[in-house]
């Protein structure tokens, strides 16, 4: 019965995205973007991080509709998996090597670059980074930048929880627990998304006169801000767990070492695997739901994929917080576009939205929900 | 004795290169143990082979059961009643003997095996032979001796009517010896006909009723045992061959000084208190059959296989003799010793590099200055030895494997050389080489004794040895049974030390 | 004469029940959390795939091959059949047909390469790990496929649920299946000429050749059954992950070779047992389990899984050792 529902209600999202994928574009073009035109026919190389995962398809439908309002054409390329650094490397070595009009890069691995980057700068050819951020790039080498502000994303995250769970929070006599699960702590987008999340959460929970304590994975506990009490006597307790290795069934058992404490009241699953790891982990446990008050545990997720938007939809997710992928590999054209013109360009920072069963088939978010 | 059972009429078979079996005849009547006797490489294994259907002959004839047969494979050998019991015996050790004596032919129950009736038949077979074996225990935790009861219980299963024992006795102990040879007497009151290859000769007059010996792959005679002696038999082994340059005398000066003394030198079963000294200039000849320890004394001595006991010790450059411990190869190289191993692609040269690599591979340091090989000077070096040897190699960086046998055998030679090894063990230094190679390594071998290089030499040709040696060492069964000196070496008499039984 | 009776502290499956019985006891202590019903369940769930490698890889592990293709193969079999029944319509029943017909293809590749063709089966079995790795990422358009159709009784093979919501029971009932499975196996390792000749090719393939039997077919076997349940358990992956991800797999093999070794496979061949296996499976997927519940960072438990398997591959030789100083 339940699965049957669930299907109904993925193809009808399934459906709803791929009808209304271009309205959102001629919203809030950045001022630099206004009136521009190719002046040539360009072709841009585009890596991405990895074919692995729908997101990636999202970007490149973003691409695929700024390359033809300028007239120009990309070539979208990438790696096996977002793990095969030197993979993409190499990919990036033959791209230069053809001397593009410039390149568009989002890095397996920041720090694997920047020789190639060093290059580009060498060349003359113009980067425009998307999705990652590369904070150490050669001077002269990026011009731009199109990424997600993730310490931004995670906040809305803790935001949005938040709401949900701040009358428990009040009501609770001992101490209550909210999860994290990253899926590493090495990748510069999870570890300002977690520490993002964590460090609203703590001025939040703060801000109702409560006491807070991190623990678990060490990267977290030391990065957040403002944590203010032991863990043994602090009103809430948030617990970050990161697995071994990136795979949704061991996200799925940190998950639900968390969950089956009696006072965990809250977890948020930083990106698709988390989020579907902590998915997996409520399949036999149960406790996840939209009322917090009758004892659910009110969970969380990040980006999209069919199996969160299916939570989102009946409610085991209150909601979940998706990028844009189609914004950023859309802007990446246009500042590659820009950049070939030979204009100098500011960095463009896309947004974290929040999506709940109430706007998922909005004209703003439904084009970003990939399955 | 009944009749006959089976009958090998001229039975042909050649490989590239080599006349295998030249002809030969051999018989097997019912209820008599039939030997099958020659040197190494006398062709015993490849007859047997041809009878049991592992190779096919090239012409001649097999009458089985007054039958003409030719059997294709093992399997068909067995089915017919033909079973060969292995020198290595040939059991699958995790599994039960039960399991091993019924492998490849499971008596089947539905799907699965039937391991209760497996057993039991296994029981009965034992009972007849009168051995006591639990069917049940696996095969590893036997003894050598119980494994091979073991291989005879699973030929008898075969309803076998013709035994080839090949060299069944080799691994075992007196007692077991004695219990096997009880087993071979009843197989023979029951009337099969029984082929036992041996190199001992006690065994052959105890066992056998009648012997046939191989020669160079020809058919050279069959004897009453109790009618022959052994020296009848080891006539016949090692027959009347001319041989090129027989050495007369010991070409080492009678003042030459000992190198190398090894004492009471013990290396697992192979290797039993053998003691011997060798001499500046020397071509010390080991001789034997094969398994007979040689190979194994020489790799104990050079440090590559580890050792129990024994003294070796080595004359250093003031000509003083002190005692020296050998315990890797590294140790031997240090001391001046070279070894040449029979094996010489697994072991001698490292086939896909350089002639020149090769040559300076036991000699890096004397090369390298830092990190960095001086290659003109290693190039230099090998082309000299490559000039002084002979090697026919266009160039010295062509790969060792492009060379023939005789000239890898050269490169490895000159990495002993370069070495500046006093002490060289050449293991069968002619195996695979053709006639005209082996000349010149026997002029090398020659010349380095000359030149002052003492030689230790192992191998199996007996003309080589007779040619080579200034004296000769016998081994058999891990002992040295024969001390000789070139002016007093016969074939017959190293042949009788070779097969003297020690017990 | 040997002892009649060996002793049961020698029988490493003994061994590892004992090591089984004092994790649950240790992480039960330490952790209120973890002796509850629903994380038994989860871990049940999540040792469904591993052990059905775990089995399948039993049997080249007993031959001295191994095979490294099974995890990335898990994963490329369940990533095509699943991107059949979502782009396709494929009938789920027929989606699982077509993960035991991938795997034993595979299988029976791996098992032309090594059993015939003589490669080395680490070897063999990398490259067809690459070629798996690559081809199921390739056959899946980029959406995350899974099994699921209609119904849901996908799902249900593994897991049946009765009730809705957080009322329902569940019962894992893929644990009987393994159960079935393991005794099917362990019977035809021990009472089948094929898994007689298993043995015996691990411990002694000259011997076995020359007994008569057809090593090359049986050697082709070995790998043709490893591939079969690499295929079942791309079913079970694909029934209890949400979805499958591209590009991942490399890596699964190994706590299923682990597991198989832990279960007292000797490490040379030639012996072992597929309960054994299942035993050893599960000694790993406590670890994995349990350590979170303690709250030992996840990569603990990868150092300590290591540890066991050392321990468990000495005791192995410790004892080949002893049998052999008899």
């Amino acid at each position: 019965m339940k699965a049957k529902k669930v299907i109904a209600l993925v193809m009808c999202a399934a459906m709803v995205a791929g009808m209304s994928a271009s309205s959102v574009m001629a919203a809030d073009m950045p001022e630099q973007f206004k009136d521009l035109k190719a002046n040539e026919a360009y072709d841009f190389p585009m890596m991405v991080k990895s074919f692995q995962s729908t997101y990636w398809d999202a970007a490149q439908e973003g691409m695929k509709k700024a390359a033809d309002e300028l007239g120009v054409t990309y070539k979208a390329q990438g790696p096996n998996s977002e793990s095969d650094i030197a993979d993409q490397v190499n990919m990036i070595n033959t791209a230069i090597a053809a001397k593009p009009a410039g390149l568009g890069l989002a890095a397996c691995d920041t720090s694997s670059v920047l020789d190639a980057l060093q290059e580009c700068a060498d060349k003359g050819i113009p980067v425009v980074t998307f999705d990652t951020g590369i904070a150490d790039a050669p001077e002269g080498s990026v011009v731009c930048e199109v990424c997600t502000d993730n310490t931004q994303a995670g906040s809305v995250a803790a935001e949005n929880m938040y709401n949900s769970i701040k009358d428990v929070i009040a009501n609770a006599d001992g101490q209550v627990i909210i999860g994290e699960v990253n899926q590493d702590a090495t990748g510069q987008n999870i570890q300002q998304r977690g520490g993002g999340f964590i460090d609203k959460m703590i001025e939040l929970i703060q801000a109702d006169g409560k006491t807070v304590a991190v623990k678990g994975n060490e990267f977290y506990v030391n990065a957040a801000k403002g944590a203010d009490a032991k863990e043994a006597d602090a009103d809430v307790v948030i617990q970050v767990a990161v697995p071994a290795q990136t795979t949704v069934e061991l996200c799925s058992t940190e998950a639900q070492a968390i969950l089956s404490q009696e006072n965990c009241i809250a977890i948020f699953g930083s990106n698709q695997t988390a989020a579907e790891g902590v998915l997996a982990a409520n399949a036999n446990l149960n406790v996840l739901g939209s009322d917090a008050g009758a004892g659910d545990v009110i969970g969380v997720g990040f980006d999209a994929g069919s199996i969160i938007k299916a939570a989102v939809q009946d409610g085991t997710f209150i909601g979940a917080v998706t990028q844009s992928p189609l914004m950023m590999g859309y802007y990446a054209i246009y500042a590659l576009t820009a950049a070939a013109n030979g204009q100098e360009l500011e960095d463009v920072p896309t947004d974290g939205y929040w999506y709940d069963s109430t706007n998922m088939d909005s004209e703003e978010i439904a084009p970003n929900l990939y399955d | 004795m009944g009749e006959v059972i089976l009958t090998m009429k001229d039975i042909d078979k050649s490989f590239p290169g080599v006349h295998a079996l030249d002809h030969v005849n051999f018989e097997v009547k019912r209820g008599e143990v039939h030997a099958l006797m020659g040197e190494n490489g006398a062709g015993k294994s490849t007859l047997m082979k041809v009878l049991t259907g592992i190779y096919q002959k090239d012409s001649g004839s097999i009458t089985y059961k007054g039958k003409e047969t030719e059997f294709h494979n093992t399997r068909e050998a067995q089915d017919a009643g033909v079973v060969i019991v292995h020198q290595e015996l040939n059991m699958v050790g995790d599994l039960t003997v039960a399991q091993n004596i019924f492998i490849g032919r499971e008596p089947k129950k539905g799907f699965s095996i039937d391991d209760k009736k497996m057993i039991e038949d296994s029981k009965k077979l034992f009972q007849e032979l009168n051995i006591e074996i639990n069917p049940k225990e696996k095969m590893n935790n036997l003894t050598v001796g119980k494994q091979q009861m073991c291989e005879i219980a699973k030929a008898i299963s075969h309803k076998a009517e013709v035994i080839i024992f090949d060299e069944p006795s080799a691994a075992l102990t007196e007692k077991e010896i004695a219990d096997l040879f009880e087993i071979i007497r009843d197989l023979r009151k029951k009337g099969l006909g029984i082929v036992y290859i041996s190199h001992r000769m006690d065994e052959i007059k105890t066992i056998t009723d009648r012997v046939t010996v191989m020669r160079d792959g020809g058919y050279v005679g069959t004897l009453i045992t109790a009618d022959s002696t052994k020296e009848d038999i080891i006539n016949m082994m090692v027959g009347r061959v001319i041989y090129e340059d027989p050495k007369e005398h010991s070409m080492v000066a009678p003042d030459a000084p000992v190198v190398l003394k090894v004492e009471n030198l013990n290396a697992g079963k192979m290797v039993q208190n053998v003691s011997f000294e060798l001499r500046k200039g020397e071509i010390l000849g080991f001789s034997g059959l094969m398994g007979a320890g040689r190979t194994e004394t020489a790799r104990a001595l050079f440090g590559a296989d580890p050792k129990q006991s024994g003294k070796i010790s080595i004359r250093g450059k003031d000509g003083q003799l002190r005692e020296v411990t050998i315990n890797s190869p590294q140790d031997a190289v240090k001391y001046g010793i070279g070894y040449l191993s029979e094996d010489r692609r697994r072991y001698g040269c490292v086939v896909q590099k350089s002639v020149t690599e090769n040559t300076t591979l036991a000699t890096m340091e004397e090369f390298t200055s830092g990190i960095f090989i001086n290659k003109s000077k290693e190039k230099e070096v090998s082309e000299k030895y490559v000039k002084e040897l002979a090697t026919k190699t266009p160039n010295c960086e062509q790969l060792v494997v492009n060379l023939s046998g005789g000239n890898q055998q050269k490169v490895v030679i000159a990495k002993w050389l370069t070495r500046d090894s006093e002490i060289l063990i050449f293991d069968e230094p002619t195996r695979g080489i053709d006639v005209g190679a082996k000349n010149e390594i026997y002029k090398l071998m020659n010349r380095l004794a000359a030149e002052g290089k003492s030689i230790i030499m192992i191998s199996s040709e007996m003309t080589e040895v007779l040619r080579m040696s200034d004296r000769i060492i016998v081994m058999c069964e891990g002992k040295i049974t024969g001390n000789i000196d070139i002016s007093e070496a016969t074939q017959e008499h190293i042949m009788n030390h070779a097969t003297r039984n020690i017990n | 004469m040997t002892k009649k009776k060996k002793s049961i502290l020698s029988d490493q499956r003994f061994i590892v029940l004992l090591v089984i019985i004092v994790l649950f006891a240790i992480f039960s202590f330490k952790s209120r959390e973890f002796r509850q019903y629903t994380t038994i369940l989860s871990m049940l769930d999540f040792s469904y795939y591993d052990l059905l490698m775990a089995i399948g890889v039993t049997f080249p592990l007993i031959t001295g091959g191994v095979d490294l293709s099974i995890g990335t193969g898990m994963v490329c079999y369940a990533l095509i059949a699943g991107s059949l029944v979502r782009n396709n319509n494929l009938p789920v029943v027929l989606a699982m047909l077509l993960c035991i017909v991938l795997g034993i293809i595979v299988g029976a590749a791996n098992g032309v390469l090594i059993g015939i063709m003589n490669l080395p089966p680490f070897l063999a079995t990398l490259c067809t790990c690459m070629i798996t790795r690559g081809a199921g990422s390739l056959c899946s358009a980029t959406p995350w496929p899974g099994l699921t159709q209609d119904g849901g009784w996908f799902h249900s093979i593994f897991k049946i649920t009765v009730g809705t919501g957080r009322s329902a029971s569940r019962y894992p009932i893929g644990f009987l299946w393994m159960i079935i499975l393991v005794l099917v196996m362990e019977y035809v390792l021990n009472h089948t000429k094929f898994g007689r000749y298993t043995i015996a090719i691990g411990s002694n393939k000259e011997a076995a050749a020359l007994s008569g039997i057809n090593v090359k077919f049986y050697h082709v076997m070995v790998y043709v059954v490893c591939g079969l349940f690499t295929g079942l358990a791309a079913i079970a992956y694909a029934a209890v992950t949400p979805t499958v991800q591209p590009g991942t797999g490399a890596g699964l093999e190994m706590d299923a070779i682990g597991g198989v070794f832990v279960g007292g496979v000797a490490a040379t061949g030639g012996y072992g047992s597929v309960i054994g296996t299942l035993a050893g499976i599960f000694v790993i997927m406590l670890l994995k389990t349990g350590l979170p519940y303690i709250g030992l960072q996840a990569n603990w438990q990868q150092i300590i899984t290591g540890a066991v398997l050392i321990i468990a591959v000495l005791i192995d030789i410790m004892k080949e050792k002893k049998a052999a100083a008899k």
